[in-house]
């Protein structure tokens, strides 16, 4: 038993260096990761902005429908027709290198829910706060600046973590383009040795603990933003 | 010092929150130290900071202290100095008897106390014209009278104020115009004395007998 277990384990990860796979791949990951998820708080951030002040000011008409139109088609398919879309249509004539192509598509894609969040801790600041500000003196925009954004950021750190590792997951598919993704790693390995076991489980630990690690740091931070609020 | 009193439901509160257009009204003037707020050309912004207003659930901001509360405006609209509004922030603090509390966060606070700074956060931008809406409904009845109290002192001071209220006695005791509004239309409008001792409408009467 041990000695067949030593025997897969030097198959999967030791011949022809094939550990790299799994390094390179968790690091293509993880620029992913975090490179989308900066464009899609960007993304979200501005989405967010012109939904929240057309509901509150009935002002940015054509921008609002521009958004609601791109919610509604970001968050109505499937990320990995997504992913296609931008790879094989909008990126079809020019060379790009595949990992820009995921950073825009997973971008894009969070950036939607991104929005939702975002717009979702504004509209739930009481009104009574946008009031205040606006009869001290301050237009629209001051108000949220000062008043209303700091209270929501509080609010919707927790949800931006989790949309982190939900996103952090998700870029599992950017196989599909060929990115040479952590899951993608693996499966290379698994072709290779024509073992699965070794090969996915291996990959499968490493995601469950990564999103373990971040779970436990979002908790952290849940519980010292509830104190700050005595 | 105008109050405004009247069944619930009446248009108080949108009456007093239209005269600083928090509320659009639908048509009219709102003049204001000469100017016609409701003129399109005119910067409701920079009225308002003329035009302090005080909420019935206080609406201090949560994520800052007192001293913060009181200064944020006066910084940033007015440019004054953080000295300058701070000064400013503590005389007032000193004068409701709240200095203590100049770093504490507003949930920290009692009911009493948080309307208290409303007030004096309003009175850090210097203004002309005070509103209050229902300014005592929220708080429980032992802490009314140390706001009332603030009131008062603002009324000695000859601080113009508006004020939406249901507590008759200080109406009767500090006001000079009472205007008794039903249906969303002001009904009657005396001075104090006449408004509860020669009532003329009906409403006015029936309201009257069921208040006092």
């Amino acid at each position: 038993m041990w000695e067949t277990f030593k025997e897969k384990f030097y198959e999967s990860f030791i011949v022809e260096d094939r550990w790299k796979y799994i390094t390179n791949g968790l690091r293509t990951t993880l620029i992913v990761t975090f490179a989308a998820v900066i464009l899609g708080i960007i993304l979200g951030f501005i989405v967010a902005m012109v939904r929240s002040t057309h509901d509150k000011t009935g002002k940015l008409k054509l921008s609002n429908v521009l958004c609601t139109i791109y919610l509604t088609v970001i968050r109505g398919t499937p990320v990995v027709v997504q992913l296609l879309i931008i790879n094989f249509i909008v990126f079809a004539s020019v060379r790009i290198n595949t990992i820009y192509v995921a950073i825009l598509a997973f971008g894009i894609n969070s950036g939607a829910y991104v929005a939702e969040i975002i717009r979702g801790g504004i509209m739930s600041i009481d009104q009574g706060q946008f009031e205040a500000g606006r009869s001290l003196g301050f237009n629209y925009l001051q108000t949220l600046r000062y008043i209303i954004l700091p209270q929501t950021i509080k609010n919707v750190l927790p949800s931006l973590a989790n949309e982190f590792i939900v996103l952090l997951k998700e870029t599992s598919v950017a196989g599909y383009i060929a990115l040479q993704d952590l899951t993608k790693a693996g499966d290379i390995i698994r072709s290779r040795t024509f073992d699965a076991y070794f090969s996915l489980i291996s990959v499968a630990l490493i995601y469950l603990v990564m999103v373990m690690g971040f779970s436990y740091l979002v908790k952290l931070l849940e519980r010292r933003l509830q104190k700050s609020e005595r | 010092m105008v109050f405004i009193v009247g069944p619930s439901g009446s248009g108080k509160s949108t009456f007093l929150r239209c005269l600083n257009r928090l509320e659009d009204p639908t048509e009219g003037h709102i003049i204001f130290n000469n100017v016609d707020l409701m003129d399109k050309k005119t910067d409701i912004n920079k009225h308002r900071q003329k035009m302090g207003m005080v909420f019935q659930h206080f609406n201090l901001f949560p994520h800052m202290t007192i001293l913060k509360n009181m200064t944020l405006a006066p910084m940033k609209l007015q440019k004054k100095s953080q000295e300058e509004a701070e000064s400013y922030a503590f005389e007032l603090l000193e004068r409701v008897g709240l200095r203590d509390r100049a770093e504490a966060y507003p949930n920290q606070l009692s009911g009493g106390q948080k309307q208290r700074i409303a007030i004096v956060r309003a009175l850090c931008m210097r203004p002309e014209v005070m509103l209050f809406d229902e300014p005592t409904s929220a708080l429980d009845p032992e802490m009314v009278g140390e706001v009332l109290s603030v009131m008062r002192e603002l009324a000695q001071e000859h601080m113009t104020m508006v004020v939406v209220t249901h507590e008759m006695a200080f109406a009767r005791e500090v006001a000079d115009r009472i205007l008794f509004m039903a249906d969303g239309r002001i009904v009657e409008e005396h001075g104090p004395k006449e408004f509860f001792e020669h009532p003329e409408s009906e409403r006015l009467k029936s309201f009257l007998s069921k208040v006092l």
